[in-house]
């Protein structure tokens, strides 16, 4: 226990101090700045499902801290006609995820003389991030595409693989933005009158502005957007630009 | 379960103000918690200062609270000393120095004012803890769900919007943007502010 010398009002003083005994770990360990393996990327990516058509979107903003290291690099990821991954998050987990997928795309084009379906692909994706539960893949992921039969389809994701199929979903830095425009705008859930059915051409402009949107309050988000529609004749891509700034 | 949180985030609440033509609407939730567990689904957050002039407090529920009693206090006395109600802009400025006052001991809450100036033009402004103000044309949110009302205000404001349409918007804005909040919701309240006067309107939740 030191005596540090204070000075009070009343004249100088000696003032003990305690030592705080941890048993695990010291506190200066604590605080002290360690090294992380992740690094946030940066982005957005979403995925909204129509009656016979999927449409699938990202951001090409990849940043570090408050730099932007390109404004030109794809989130997106064409497993096949039918199925597209978009992930956001940390770069080097979320280009080594893809070329997995890739890889077991071919094993199973190989094995089974078929394309792998979207449900399988969903549940393939969960299993590879599951595989690294005590590692985690730095990927938020949405996986859309067309179902057995040909539904829109969408699954959304956290790091460690838990999934579920949703009508709508989104992920990366601007996740807390876009989704409950959506539910505004998609589900109608706040809304009383009658919930219109959307065409392709209608989510893709609902996807506009909410990348529009999200662009303008989140820093990560911005520079183009590429929209994949993904319908019974294949995935469309289009280019879309949004604010550098 | 406890968990930590930021002291800001411990009641839960959400407030959002927004200006239409020569009107100006300010909503809030309803909820009052303490962390996960909720302990009022009334606990209105906006308050009146005069027919033209509302105050809507977000953060920790006892600084709210005091902070409201405090602003209506000191509004009374302008009023007994000049005879006159204090503009938007002379309350904002006597918010802001309010809040800084108490810089190194702040009150946890981040105020949304919203008001109509003597030639009936709206005027809303918002401030962070420690008085910093913000002055926009268009709308200002505050709560533990700032990120979703941005969105949402982003794509469904219009500059110049009847009270009717300004109802109907802030209202969707409100419900939308709690629904995806588990500290702010279980319902809200909206108060229209024209020329004429103030409609109060309460809003049905999930």
């Amino acid at each position: 226990m030191a005596q540090l010398p204070m000075w009070t009002s009343e004249g100088p003083a000696l003032v003990k101090t305690m030592e705080v005994e941890s048993e695990s770990v010291s506190n200066a360990a604590m605080q002290a700045p360690r090294w992380s393996p992740y690094d946030f990327n940066g982005g957005t990516t979403i995925a909204i499902a129509g009656e016979d058509f999927c449409v699938v979107a990202g951001d090409t903003r990849l940043s570090t801290g408050y730099s932007i290291l390109s404004r030109n690099v794809s989130k997106l990821l064409k497993l096949s006609d039918q199925t597209v991954l978009a992930s956001a998050g940390c770069l080097a987990d979320i280009t080594q995820l893809h070329q997995r997928l890739q890889a077991h795309m071919q094993f199973y084009r190989q094995r089974h003389g078929g394309i792998m379906g979207t449900t399988s692909m969903a549940q393939l994706l969960s299993n590879t991030l599951y595989g690294r539960r005590f590692f985690p893949c730095y990927a938020f992921n949405v996986l859309g595409g067309l179902d057995a039969e040909g539904k829109g389809a969408v699954y959304s994701y956290d790091a460690i693989g838990s999934f579920e199929r949703v009508p709508y979903s989104a992920s990366g830095s601007g996740q807390s933005l876009m989704i409950p425009l959506l539910d505004n705008l998609v589900q109608f859930k706040t809304r009383t009158d009658p919930k219109p059915v959307l065409a392709a051409t209608d989510v893709v402009s609902l996807v506009k502005d909410a990348f529009i949107t999200a662009g303008e309050r989140d820093i990560y988000t911005g520079d183009q957007i590429e929209i994949a529609v993904i319908t019974s004749e294949g995935v469309a891509v289009e280019v879309f630009a949004l604010k550098a700034d | 379960a406890e968990f930590a949180m930021s002291i800001m985030e411990y009641s839960g609440g959400a407030v959002l103000a927004m200006t239409g033509r020569n009107c100006v609407a300010i909503a809030s939730d309803t909820r009052l918690g303490s962390q996960a567990q909720t302990q009022s689904t009334d606990f209105e957050k906006c308050f009146r200062i005069t027919d033209k002039l509302y105050v809507g407090l977000a953060g920790l529920a006892t600084d709210v609270l005091t902070l409201s009693a405090q602003l209506d206090f000191k509004h009374r006395m302008y009023r007994l000393r000049e005879n006159r109600d204090m503009t938007p802009k002379t309350f904002s400025a006597m918010l802001s120095n309010a809040l800084y006052a108490k810089r190194f001991g702040p009150y946890f809450c981040e105020p949304v004012v919203a008001g109509l100036n003597a030639d009936g033009s709206p005027f809303v402004t918002c401030m962070d803890l420690i008085g910093a103000p913000v002055d926009t044309d268009d709308f200002c949110v505050s709560g533990t769900c700032t990120e979703n009302m941005y969105a949402l205000c982003e794509s469904l404001y219009r500059p110049d919007m009847e009270p009717d349409d300004l109802f109907e918007t802030i209202s969707q804005c409100l419900l939308s943007a709690v629904d995806r909040d588990a500290l702010s919701g279980w319902g809200g309240v909206v108060h229209v502010i024209t020329a004429e006067g103030v409609t109060t309107r309460r809003l049905k939740g999930r």
